[in-house]
Parts: C-alpha cells; structure tokens; sequence
C-alpha cells in the first residue's frame, strides 16, 4: 500500500453528542506500523472515540494525522488519509463484491470522472490481501457475516490511505475467522500502516495489538502497551471482574492454517 | 481541450465500460431490448386512438398530434421515474415517491393559480404575448421553483435525509390544501374544475409542439445532470456515515438531488404527465433487470418509465369510452397491485 507512515494523534478531544459529553480529555498516539486497540465496557465511548477520528462528528481539541489537523483536510482528502471500517454495514444489496471494492476508490477521482475503479490496481490488491478475490461477482447480500468483515477491509484498503480505522471487526466472527482477521491487520500494520482498532475480547487485545487505551465512561483509565494495559488490577477496576492469567481458555491458530484455508 | 475529450469519452465509458466483458455484453443486450420495446410501443402509440390513418386527407394531421402526445409522455414518463430514482436513492428508500419533496404539489398549485387569475381577471386572455395553452405550464414551473426554493430554505440539508423528508412532507401537504381551496373557491365554474382536475390526474389531450419543447428541456436538462450524481447515489446506499467516510459530500449531494427532482417532476406536472406510481414501480422493476448501481438504473429508467407512460397514455386514448381516462387512473390500476405485491415481498425480507 502506498503512503505509508503517517501517524495519528488526538490531543484533548473532547466529543458531544446532543449536549451530552461522551468522551472527555481523550489523549492518543497512533503511530505507524502499530496496531492500537481500544478496549472497555459497553458505552465506554470506544466507538464515538473512534468516529471523532474518523473525522465523522464534530469534535473539538485537536487531531493530527502527521502533522496535519484533521478538521481542515477536505472530504476527499480526508477520506484517502482515513479509512474507516463501521461495525456494521447499512450497505444495501444487490451490489456486487467487486463494486463494494471499487467504492474506496471514489475519493481519488475527478469529480465528474466516471467509476472507473474497479479497473484501479488498487482495489485488485486489496481485494488479494483480504483475499475475497473469488467473492468478486458475489453479491453483497449474498456473503457470510466474516465474508463481508473482509469485503469491508478490502473497500478500506483501496482507498489506500496510511490510517485505517475499525470498529469491532471481530465482533459476530467465531474464534478462527475473528484471529485470521487480527493476523491480517498485522501484517497490514507490519506493511507500515496505522491501524486503530476497537475490540471487545481483552485476550485479543493482549495478543495483537501493541499499545492499548482502556476507556471508561468516556475516560481514559489506561493507555500504553497492551501488556502494561491490560493487566489485573485495571480490568477489576473498570470491568469489576477478576483477571486470571493463564487459567482462561486460550486459542491460537494452528501453523498449517495460514492461507491456504479460505479465510 | 484534451480535458474535455477525455472526460466525454469517460462519460460514454460509464455506462458500459467499467464492468466486464460479459457483464457489458448482456447490459447491452438489455438496453437494446428496452430500446426495442420502446420502437414497438411508439407505434402502437402512433395507431391507438379514434381517427383513421388510412384518410389520405387526415392522417398527416393525425400523425403530428400522435406524434407530439407520444413524445411529450415519453418525456414525462422518464421524468417521473428517474426522479423517483434519484429519491429512492438519496432517501435509502425504494418506497419514496418523486413527489415526497412537495415539489410535484407546488406545481400543481402554481399551475392551478395562475389558471383561476387569469380566468378572474384577464377572462382567459394571455398577457405579455405568451399564448394562452402555455399559462397553465409556466405557472406549474413556477409553483415548482417556489417549492424547491422553499425545501432548500426550510430543510436543514447539513442535518439528516430525514429533516429533508419532513420538510418535503409538510410543503406537500401546504400546497395539496392551497390547490383544495383554490378549488373550493371556484366550485362553481365546473370548466376551471374540469382543468384543474385533468391536471392533477393527469392527461395528454392537450400536449402538442409547444409542451413538446417544454418537457424536453426541463427533462433532458435535469436527468442528464442527475445522472452525473450516480456514483455518489451509489455510495449512499451504504448508509451516511460510510458515504461520508469514503468522501462524499452529503449537503451538496442532497441539494442538487433535491434541484434536479424538482425540475423533472415540474416538467413532468406541467405537460400534464403528473401520474401516479410511475416514479415507484418503474424504478422498482428495473432495479431486478439492471441492477442497482445508478450509472446503469438512471438511463434505464429514463427509457422505462417514458416507455411506461407512452404504453398508458396509448391505453387511455384506444379504450373506447366516451371520455378519455386520466392517466392517473390507468397508473394507478396498475401500480398498486404491483406496489402491494412489493411490500408483501419487502415485509418477507425483514421478517426473514
């Protein structure tokens, strides 16, 4: 992917959402070639946080991609320096994969420039890394739950920006198809690029990130590696449970599995 | 100079060059079969009707009036389902009709005014040299542009698709009541009322070269450009927020939709095409023919729905009654068991 490297940074963001303040003082540094999740209870702000990055509610403070204020970027702009991947998608069917693909692409063309994206290199490689290659004729409405995760992404990276945010991408995948996916953010972030991504499972946080922010109520608890983060004495505080190293059930993916296996 | 080629060459690419091969093979084949539909409904339009094309003396004259009705209901008819297009697209909805924007009503109204004044106070004289079939028309553009103008003030485009909606819902509703009472104001002129309500229901009796004209710019100049919006109608049905995500605009994409339903609906409404449902199932029956992306659905449903309302208004004039039926009607007779059969199938999805 190209325009690799930039980092993302939030300084005392403060959002609210119909006079309510969902996230307060909210600090970050996201730096290129990491992947950084976020993790806490349901209402924590994860996602708010998330969608402030993503430029799409009003925030104010500051957020900085390199060294660029994110509310100034024009929308085109913006949308080929932040790639975002909602939770779920409203997309309606009937549309192809390869259609849904090209979609990332509509921020590099001129404006009156037909869709010529799907022709774009950038949307084949794309669709090679997420590996949905052969889903390209599929409709949308057709594809499994973890099918349309990858098609997501895939419409994600073709936009090729350098940031590219998630919001609970393993959510509603079983264990194989959800560790598959964390090892593709890996290697996305191994290739050079930010990834930002919110996660409700703390073990994968644990195992696939490498710095972690632990939000509470709109604040943040903890944030440094994810080690540091997600320790016991933190995750009594906020989620009021026990943390029991190495006693947990725990998975990993079997060495013959990398890629030959649909993913 | 090379800029424009090239975008010319692009915007011919857009319809067919862009999916593949065999993908391109059987659009084409679809819009030359839509194309081939169309050829056999203008002439069944062109022999419908009382009046024998075989009187050597008359069938000229027969053919032009033919010629002109059938022209002026193929542009209405492409007007009225593109727009529903446009609509259903910016509204996420296949359900919403091009008059959900009060667009439609306040052409009505504004024809329907300048009807009653100057019955009231020129007698039906036509002022400023305009000829007195063209009054009733120029109100309706106008009545059109008061309400676009009236959406675009009052709805908060930077808000939500839904503030629009309510907007467009409750001017429809203000000049629906506006256009009742103008009529209740004149109930005892039975002619007024009989123009009035051949302009609401719809009914090509009267087009000719003039309307011709009329619909041809105000359809041909707002379809085209609303077609340029596909690509951004297309990423909307992946809800707002990811549209936005990906880079699109959404005020901008919301105000020039809004402009360009308002002029093919105002076109439509003034020649006296204003049918119902031809925005709603036309759409819909294309959508399983062509696809949903709008490069292809918006130049498919310029040629359904003119072939749509050139089939009904050719149905209107061959039934043999004594009066001709308001297109409305004819629509309608077909639209809602069709509408009905697609909600039963929608209420199927969500229950699944």
């Amino acid at each position: 992917m190209t325009a690799v490297g930039s980092s993302l940074s939030a300084h005392h963001v403060n959002v609210e959402r119909s006079g309510r303040r969902i996230i307060e003082a909210f600090d970050l540094c996201a730096a290129a070639g990491h992947v950084t999740a976020f993790a806490g209870p349901n209402g924590a702000g994860k996602s708010t946080a998330l969608k402030a990055l993503a430029g799409l509610l009003p925030y104010s403070g500051s957020i900085r991609i390199g060294a660029r204020e994110l509310r100034r970027l024009p929308l085109r702009e913006r949308a080929r320096t932040l790639a975002y991947v909602p939770q779920q998608s409203l997309l309606q069917g009937g549309i192809t994969t390869r259609d849904v693909v090209s979609q990332g692409r509509y921020s590099h063309q001129a404006s009156w420039s037909v869709w010529r994206g799907s022709l774009h290199g950038a949307v084949e490689r794309a669709m090679l890394a997420t590996q949905v290659m052969g889903l390209a004729a599929r409709r949308w409405d057709e594809l499994s739950g973890g099918e349309q995760r990858r098609v997501l992404l895939a419409r994600a990276l073709a936009t090729e920006a350098p940031v590219v945010l998630l919001d609970e991408p393993t959510a509603s995948l079983d264990v194989a198809h959800a560790l598959r996916f964390l090892e593709l953010l890996r290697q996305l972030a191994g290739a050079g690029q930010t990834i930002v991504v919110v996660l409700h499972d703390l073990q994968q946080v644990r195992r696939y990130a490498d710095r972690a922010v632990l939000l509470d109520r709109g604040h943040i608890v903890a944030s440094g590696t994810s080690a540091e983060v997600i320790a016991p004495e933190r995750i009594r505080q906020v989620y009021g449970v026990e943390l029991e190293e190495n006693a947990a059930l725990g998975y990993r993916l079997l060495a013959s599995d990398s890629s030959e296996r649909p993913l | 100079m090379m800029r424009m080629r090239s975008s010319i060459r692009h915007w011919i690419e857009a319809v067919l060059g862009t999916v593949q091969q065999s993908e391109r093979t059987r659009l084409l084949a679809k819009f030359s079969a839509l194309g081939l539909v169309l050829l056999a409904s203008a002439w069944l339009s062109l022999h419908a009707g009382r009046g024998d094309l075989g009187d050597a003396a008359l069938s000229a004259r027969f053919v032009a009036l033919r010629l002109h009705r059938s022209g002026v209901a193929f542009l209405g008819g492409a007007a009225l389902a593109v727009a529903g297009v446009v609509v259903q697209g910016l509204f996420r909805n296949p359900l919403a009709s091009p008059s959900v924007l009060g667009t439609s009503s306040g052409a009505l109204f504004g024809g329907e005014l300048v009807l009653v004044s100057s019955y009231a106070v020129l007698a039906g004289a036509a002022p400023f040299g305009l000829s007195a079939e063209m009054l009733m028309p120029i109100g309706c553009v106008l009545g059109a542009l008061l309400s676009l103008a009236l959406v675009l003030g009052l709805a908060p485009l930077r808000a939500s698709a839904v503030a629009l909606l309510l907007t467009g819902f409750l001017l429809s509703s203000l000049f629906l009541s506006l256009s009742e009472l103008l009529k209740s104001l004149v109930q005892e002129k039975w002619q007024l009322l009989r123009v009035m309500t051949t302009l609401s229901l719809g009914n090509l009796s009267g087009a000719g070269p003039k309307q011709l004209a009329l619909a041809g710019v105000l359809v041909c100049g707002s379809a085209g450009p609303a077609w340029l919006w596909s690509r951004e109608l297309d990423l909307l049905s992946s809800g707002e927020e990811e549209a936005a995500s990906l880079g699109v605009d959404l005020p901008r994409l919301r105000f020039w939709s809004v402009v360009w339903t308002a002029f093919l609906t105002a076109g439509a409404v003034a020649v006296g095409a204003n049918a119902v449902f031809v925005g709603l199932i036309v759409p819909h029956g294309l959508r399983y023919l062509f696809g949903y992306a709008h490069r292809t659905l918006i130049p498919a449903a310029f040629l359904g729905g003119g072939t749509f309302l050139l089939c009904c208004d050719a149905l209107c004039r061959a039934l043999p009654l004594r009066n001709e039926l308001p297109l409305s009607v004819v629509t309608g007779l077909i639209g809602a068991p069709v509408f009905l059969r697609m909600l039963a199938r929608l209420e199927r999805g969500t229950a699944q």
